[in-house]
């Protein structure tokens, strides 16, 4: 953000000015998204104070930068940054909130992720800030930000296997039978290279579900819970 | 004599020690411990399960050169502000790097409030950042009203923004106190809680509760105010300025206080932007953003303030934004107790309500920064969708940035300044 | 048969029994005064049940400390863990024989007390070191480290902003500085400079706020003390306190007339009276000095290590040599 030169100050001084009421306040936001981002908007909304915008996930750096950057948006602060899961076989939506001192309306802009492949670019060399976001829409979601240099879980623990937030997220969490099972191979331990490591140290004695060292008998393998032990 | 050749290098202990030990560990056939540049450490040292790194970042804070150390601080400790573990790798005392790992506190309020009805999820945001309860409410208030479309009456909004005003108060003189406490002193801790007491007391007449008021409805506020309310409301206005001038006074003066804040810490308002951070650390950094004046939300339209910024951006500076906001908070005080209005305290909105399906968002500035939350109606009792996002968490990311290069004992200090809340970074 | 030995023998394992006796309710008292003097400033009541107005609150706690489990870390090398709280329990100990209490009860008058004192207390470096490295805990290490840095670095101001009052009083022993002080007039007025380097240095050293970084409890939780539990704790805690009045002790002895009372009253008596005189006056300053460092823990916060070290190097040493140097030309021009 070297060039862009603090927009809060050359914009119009804060609150001096009363915002005007309803579509002719972000107007010109509007007219600004479609003249200049048509390409990339696939369905714009407006309300009393915010104006919506869908866009494909591929293109989000893209247009977050101009957003950002461009002299006529300038949105330098990223309010928010959320997940939205619309249920099992339907997308996922990345939402950025975003504020701008030019206009008087929230921007939020949706960009479609897809289900199967839940990949989208990360935003945190837009904003550094994006980081924790962008964890924590990982580990509720699985939703993977490639480029992102730290992308593990923020809230669960480093090894668990499921998307809490996910719609068809199961209790309890086994990610054997879990849909959303472990994107990331480092959250099956079962992948873990553990080198010149694994003679030295014990393999963790965290207790594993299903558990693996009861007795098993004939026909059956560890697996199998269906029996009462 | 004989001469020492000026080309031997006569090792120093810590490295006849470590060669000794790869010796010794040759001869037991084990593998050598050091490999080159800096050796992986998230094997043994501060309790994380045996596995190789997650992420480029995750192997950079956990490889140790020669030298460095890892120092785990929490998630019991005295003062990381609620149960967050910081991993500090340090070289002797300067710290070298910084990662937060956290989660200690979440609840998973979010997919909890995806089962409960638009009434019930805002007594589940109360304990988020409970120290700015009213906040957490009004957010969410915001957004569903939105989503219902009713408007709160007027009396209601002001009244809102009274309690949230007085949440404010106690809040920042709150953070006066862990600031003090968390450099060494033990007692202004004590006189904020004496601050934060009285307007309890106030705010308990009036909402029933001490700490998590379930005061806020969706289209007004459940009580109106009452003799005790406005009886504890003038005692109080009558001390308040006297009282926080008199406990400032001790720590803002004070030369120790000053040699740890002054110039530690210092966040640029570029860097700040760029990592989000928002409210009063944003505006100590010289940025003037505020939420109440940016896109104004309540009754803040109609009441006359400025938006305060520091220069500087460093742990003073963030120390006096707050002392400054809270005079500016005692002003928003006198001019709503003023201007408040007659009338009903809450819309007429059905028992249980499907809004039409539609998304919302709703913005404060709280204590902390901008909360904000972002509601998804699916046309059911129940939101599809409820997000929260806390100025706490986002703000802990300028500590990794902030502390390489300073002391171990300023980790605690910047972050104090801060104020960050855990209830609020974990959800 | 020597009778004026194995008397003198006897009298120094008397005076240090006494001694080693007197430093556990010592430490009891000031301990009480620092609970409720700190809850007085942050307007609480302090501990008010036990006893007449929680008087007995410390010696509760004292026999507390006995009962608790000792606790010694699996990794951690047993007997330097054991040692270390005896290291310093024993410098403090030591360091007391000197101490001037009254005309005649002085446990170990030496002509070089002065030089004894500042050489024993060092000790406690050792101890506390010791504590932090075999306790196998890395927030240990940092606070013993901390610890051996700070006391170190403490020890030449401290030292070198007597040795102004010393050139004075041509005298290293404690009573004849303070038989100097009788005929001459408190140290203060003569070395105003020396007794500030000194109190702040004597903070330092005993590792008091704002100079309490070794166990600064929001930041390392307990320093080297965090593995000490029941006794062994106990001992660190006991001698803390009991350092505390060790150091009001000299600084009194040494600035403010030791045991002499102040005008008007009759500066030192005779006799056994004139003891017990001496002992009273002692130990009132002793506890005026022990409350203001008590009050100024409550009231300010910590100064940060490498501030701590800045100061002792760069400020009170410079002052204490140049302290020094002025008050020689002074004795030799105005012939003192």
């Amino acid at each position: 953000m070297a060039d862009v030169r603090r927009p809060w100050a050359a914009a119009d001084p804060l609150g001096r000015r009363r915002p005007l009421s309803a579509p002719a306040a972000a107007g010109a936001l509007i007219r600004h998204l479609t003249e200049r981002l048509g390409s990339d908007i696939r369905d714009l909304w407006t309300d009393e104070d915010t104006v919506e915008v869908q866009i494909d996930g591929a293109r989000n750096v893209d247009v977050l930068t101009r957003l950002r950057d461009e002299e006529e948006f300038a949105f330098w602060f990223l309010a928010d940054a959320a997940a939205v899961d619309y249920g099992p076989g339907e997308r996922f939506e990345v939402v950025y909130h975003l504020y701008s001192s030019r206009h008087p309306a929230w921007l939020r802009v949706r960009a479609h992720v897809d289900r199967q492949d839940a990949h989208l670019p990360t935003i945190t060399t837009l904003w550094e800030g994006a980081m924790f976001h962008e964890r924590e829409m990982y580990d509720m979601m699985g939703i993977v930000f490639d480029g992102n240099r730290d992308l593990r879980r923020i809230y669960m623990s480093p090894d668990y296997r499921s998307f809490p937030q996910r719609k068809d997220f199961v209790l309890p969490d086994d990610a054997a039978d879990s849909p959303a099972a472990g994107v990331s191979p480092l959250e099956r331990p079962e992948t873990w290279d553990l080198g010149r490591f694994r003679d030295a140290l014990t393999v963790s004695s965290a207790p594993t579900y299903p558990p693996t060292d009861l007795p098993v008998e004939d026909g059956e393998t560890a697996a199998d819970t269906s029996r009462p032990r | 004599m004989t001469a020492i050749d000026p080309e031997t290098r006569i090792p120093d202990p810590i490295e006849l020690d470590r060669l000794e030990e790869e010796r010794l560990r040759a001869a037991a056939g084990l593998a050598p411990l050091h490999a080159e540049g800096g050796e992986y450490a998230g094997f043994d040292t501060v309790g994380i399960p045996e596995r190789p790194p997650q992420t480029e970042r995750e192997r950079d804070v956990y490889s140790l050169d020669e030298g460095e150390m890892l120092v785990n601080m929490g998630p019991q400790h005295p003062s990381t502000h609620g149960v967050m573990r910081i991993v500090v790798k340090v070289r002797g005392e300067i710290v070298v790097d910084v990662d937060p790992v956290l989660g200690y506190l979440h609840r998973g309020i979010e997919k909890l409030c995806e089962n409960a009805t638009y009434t019930t999820v805002l007594t589940y945001v109360d304990p988020m950042d409970y120290l700015s309860t009213m906040h957490n409410e009004h957010a969410p208030a915001i957004a569903f009203e939105k989503l219902y479309g009713v408007k709160a009456p007027p009396r209601a909004e002001y009244i809102r923004a009274l309690v949230v005003e007085l949440n404010r108060v106690f809040s920042h003189g709150l953070m006066m106190g862990f600031l003090a406490l968390d450099i060494g002193g033990l007692t202004p801790i004590l006189y904020s809680f004496i601050n934060r007491d009285e307007i309890v007391d106030m705010l308990s007449a009036i909402s029933g509760q001490r700490m998590l008021f379930n005061f806020f409805r969706v289209g007004g506020v459940n009580w109106d105010t009452n003799d005790e309310f406005l009886s504890r409301l003038g005692t109080w206005r009558g001390n308040v300025l006297r009282n926080i001038e008199m406990n400032e006074r001790m720590i803002t003066e004070n030369e120790i206080f000053r040699a740890r804040t002054v110039n530690m810490g210092r966040l640029s308002g570029d860097d700040a932007i760029s990592l989000g951070v928002s409210g009063p650390n944003l505006r100590a950094s010289g940025v003037p953003f505020d939420i109440r004046k940016a896109h104004p939300y309540s009754i803040y339209r109609e009441l006359e303030f400025d938006v305060i910024t520091q220069e500087g951006g460093d742990s003073y500076s963030r120390y006096l934004q707050r002392i400054a906001e809270i005079k500016q908070s005692i002003h928003l005080i006198d001019q709503i107790i003023d201007k408040m209005p007659h009338g009903p305290v809450q819309a007429q909105v059905p028992g249980i309500i499907r809004p039409k399906p539609g998304r919302a968002y709703g913005a404060v500035e709280s204590p902390r920064g901008l909360y904000s939350v972002y509601a998804i109606s699916d046309g059911g009792p129940n939101p599809y969708r409820f997000r929260m996002r806390d100025p706490s968490f986002i703000s802990l990311q300028a500590i990794p940035k902030l502390m390489p290069g300073r002391l171990v004992a300023d980790t605690m200090a910047v972050m104090a300044s801060f104020d960050p809340v855990m209830g609020g970074v974990d959800k | 048969m020597d009778w004026e030995l194995i008397l003198g023998i006897g009298r120094f394992l008397l005076a240090t029994t006494l001694l080693l006796l007197l430093t556990v309710p010592t430490a009891f008292i000031i301990i009480q005064m620092e609970m409720k003097i700190i809850a007085q400033l942050a307007l609480r009541y302090g501990p008010n049940r036990i006893g007449f107005k929680g008087m007995f609150q410390s010696t509760i706690h004292g026999f507390k400390v006995l009962a608790k489990e000792d606790a010694v870390p699996d990794q951690a090398d047993r007997g330097t863990f054991t040692l270390a709280p005896w290291m310093v329990y024993m410098a403090a100990a030591m360091s007391m024989l000197v101490i001037p209490f009254a005309p005649g009860a002085v446990a170990a008058d030496f002509n070089i007390g002065i030089v004894y004192f500042f050489a024993v207390l060092g000790l406690s470096v050792v101890g506390l070191l010791v504590a932090g490295w075999a306790s196998y805990n890395k927030y240990s290490l940092l606070g013993g480290l901390r610890a051996a840095a700070q006391m170190v670095s403490y020890e030449i101001p401290l030292t070198l902003s007597i040795v102004g009052a010393v050139v004075l009083a041509g005298t290293l022993s404690f009573t004849e500085l303070i038989q100097w002080q009788l005929e001459h007039g408190w140290l203060l007025v003569w070395q105003p400079v020396g007794l500030g380097i000194f109190y702040i240095s004597s903070l330092a050293e005993i590792n008091r706020t704002p100079f309490d970084m070794v166990e600064a409890d929001s930041e390392l939780v307990a320093g080297p003390f965090t593995e000490y539990s029941g006794m062994r704790f106990g001992f660190f805690f006991f001698a803390e306190y009991v350092a505390l009045f060790i150091m009001s002790g000299i600084l009194i002895s040494l600035f403010f007339g030791g045991w002499l009372a102040p005008w008007p009253f009759p500066a030192q008596l005779g006799g056994f009276a004139g003891t017990l005189y001496g002992i009273f006056w002692f130990f009132l300053k002793t506890y005026i000095f022990v409350a203001i460092a008590v009050w100024m823990r409550g009231t300010l916060p910590r100064v940060r290590v490498d501030q701590l070290m800045g100061m002792a190097w760069k400020v009170l040493l410079p002052l204490a040599l140049v302290n020094l140097f002025v008050t020689a030309i002074a004795v030799v021009v105005f012939d003192l």
